[in-house]
């Protein structure tokens, strides 16, 4: 057991710089990838309530498709057949998209029921008191469904983080990337692998924590506003 | 554009794929269930800080790391320790323990979803406590999990695409080969994606029936 651990010092400076490099680019991908769920998520949100059928069917068709789909087959026909069509995308855009085009399903669903969750009387009598469409959308509605929907996005993130390790398998050089690089030159597998677990669950549990903690102190907020 | 003579050529592989694929799902989910279950009863049940801390750990490190690391780990950190495990029984072992902490949640909150007066009742009518947690608190607290435990299991039948980064012969591994060596990349693609669907659809659709049935039968 104490031998397992005397190995960590020995190769320390080289494989935490080496990790911490990766984590970054982890970060910035899964950042990527979250950006572009939250947009592709707010456009299909809206496309759901919108007064137009082929609309609101052509987001369903897309967010049941992409919830039926592993994300490492989205990423490999990203990755591998866009070129055959004449558009190569880099391991890193190819990852992005791939985690944006599956985390807005995630997001529109998120997003369609904190809407969902307000009374219809709240953009009633913000129009009834005179604010326009638009103006009771980001003063009455948004304030009020963002508490409920911040946990939940905050989740969201955390599984692209996650997801965002699937990357490595076209060739993104990202956190489990570097992880299976030092693996195979070290023959270390089981040291590799633990700390770069740990890489993730620093990153993915203070946010997970966060998600409870909002999630609690918001719904608590509103047992006192109902009284 | 797409030849037909090649897709029906290929698709026999990959529906062996797709076998082996709801085959590691399965016993996963026997795996899964068992031991969220398990958990579940003892976050409920058990008055043992140990027991809860321990737990939590488990639960907390399992649902923050991602899955592909649990089975590098499994697979290549075993075999390091002398411990050689099959690709096969390697992801299921992995994707378990993922989802024994994912279903550990769910199974706690359909229980603590229940009213004390169940557990009390049953108490007062002289049944012993596993006699309780089997006729009153499980159907019960089962029926409020259904959900999320649907969620569970389709996003199970796509976690199995990651076995095939240790090399497992499920769907994803044979469409990867079978791209190097027929070049049809879009066409293998696009078959895998379609089966995927086709295996995950239908599972949906059956939940929210069962859910249905359930409603209606209360």
């Amino acid at each position: 057991m104490i031998s397992f651990f005397q190995q960590y010092p020995e190769y320390w400076s080289d494989w935490f710089a080496r990790l911490l490099l990766g984590a970054r680019v982890s970060a910035e991908l899964s950042l990527t990838g979250f950006a572009l769920a939250a947009v592709l998520g707010a456009l299909l949100a809206w496309a759901m309530k919108s007064p137009s059928v082929l609309l609101k069917r052509l987001a369903v068709f897309f967010i049941q498709g992409m919830r039926a789909v592993p994300l490492l087959a989205l990423l490999l026909a990203l990755y591998f057949t866009l070129p055959s069509l004449g558009l190569t995308l880099s391991g890193y855009w190819a990852g992005a998209i791939g985690l944006g085009l599956q985390g807005s399903a995630y997001v529109a669903e998120i997003l369609r029921g904190g809407l969902d969750s307000l009374h219809r009387g709240q953009r009633e009598s913000a129009i009834a008191t005179g604010l326009t469409p638009l103006q009771a959308f980001t003063s009455v509605i948004f304030p009020q469904a963002i508490r409920g929907m911040l946990p939940p996005l905050l989740n969201a993130y955390v599984s692209i983080l996650k997801d965002s390790s699937l990357c490595a398998l076209i060739a993104t050089d990202e956190l489990m990337l570097a992880a299976r690089a030092i693996a195979s030159e070290s023959f270390l597998p089981m040291h590799i692998f633990l700390l770069v677990g740990l890489f993730y669950f620093v990153i993915a549990f203070p946010l997970s924590l966060l998600s409870r903690v909002l999630e609690v102190r918001f719904s608590r907020g509103r047992k006192t506003i109902r009284g | 554009m797409v030849n037909l003579q090649a897709f029906l050529g290929l698709l026999p592989l990959l529906l062996k794929g797709a076998m082996n694929a709801l085959q590691i799902a399965l016993c996963t989910l026997v795996l899964a269930s068992a031991g969220g279950l398990i958990l579940a009863v003892l976050l409920t049940f058990s008055r043992s800080r140990l027991v809860h801390g321990a737990i939590a750990c488990f639960i907390e490190w399992m649902r923050n790391v991602p899955a592909l690391a649990h089975l590098f780990l499994i697979y290549f950190g075993l075999s390091y320790l002398g411990i050689n495990l099959p690709a096969w029984l390697a992801a299921i072992v992995g994707l378990s323990l993922v989802g024994s902490a994912v279903l550990a949640d769910t199974f706690r909150a359909g229980l603590q979803s229940l009213h004390v007066g169940q557990h009390e009742a049953g108490q007062a009518v002289g049944l012993h406590r596993l006699q309780i947690l089997r006729y009153i608190l499980l159907p019960q607290a089962l029926r409020v999990a259904l959900p999320a435990y649907a969620n569970y299991v389709t996003q199970l039948i796509k976690d199995t695409s990651i076995a095939s980064a240790i090399a497992v012969p499920e769907i994803m591994f044979l469409a990867r080969n079978l791209v190097t060596s027929t070049f049809q990349t879009s066409l293998i693609y696009l078959a895998v994606m379609c089966i995927y669907a086709a295996m995950i659809l239908p599972i949906g659709v059956g939940f929210i029936r069962l859910e249905r049935h359930l409603r209606a039968a209360r």
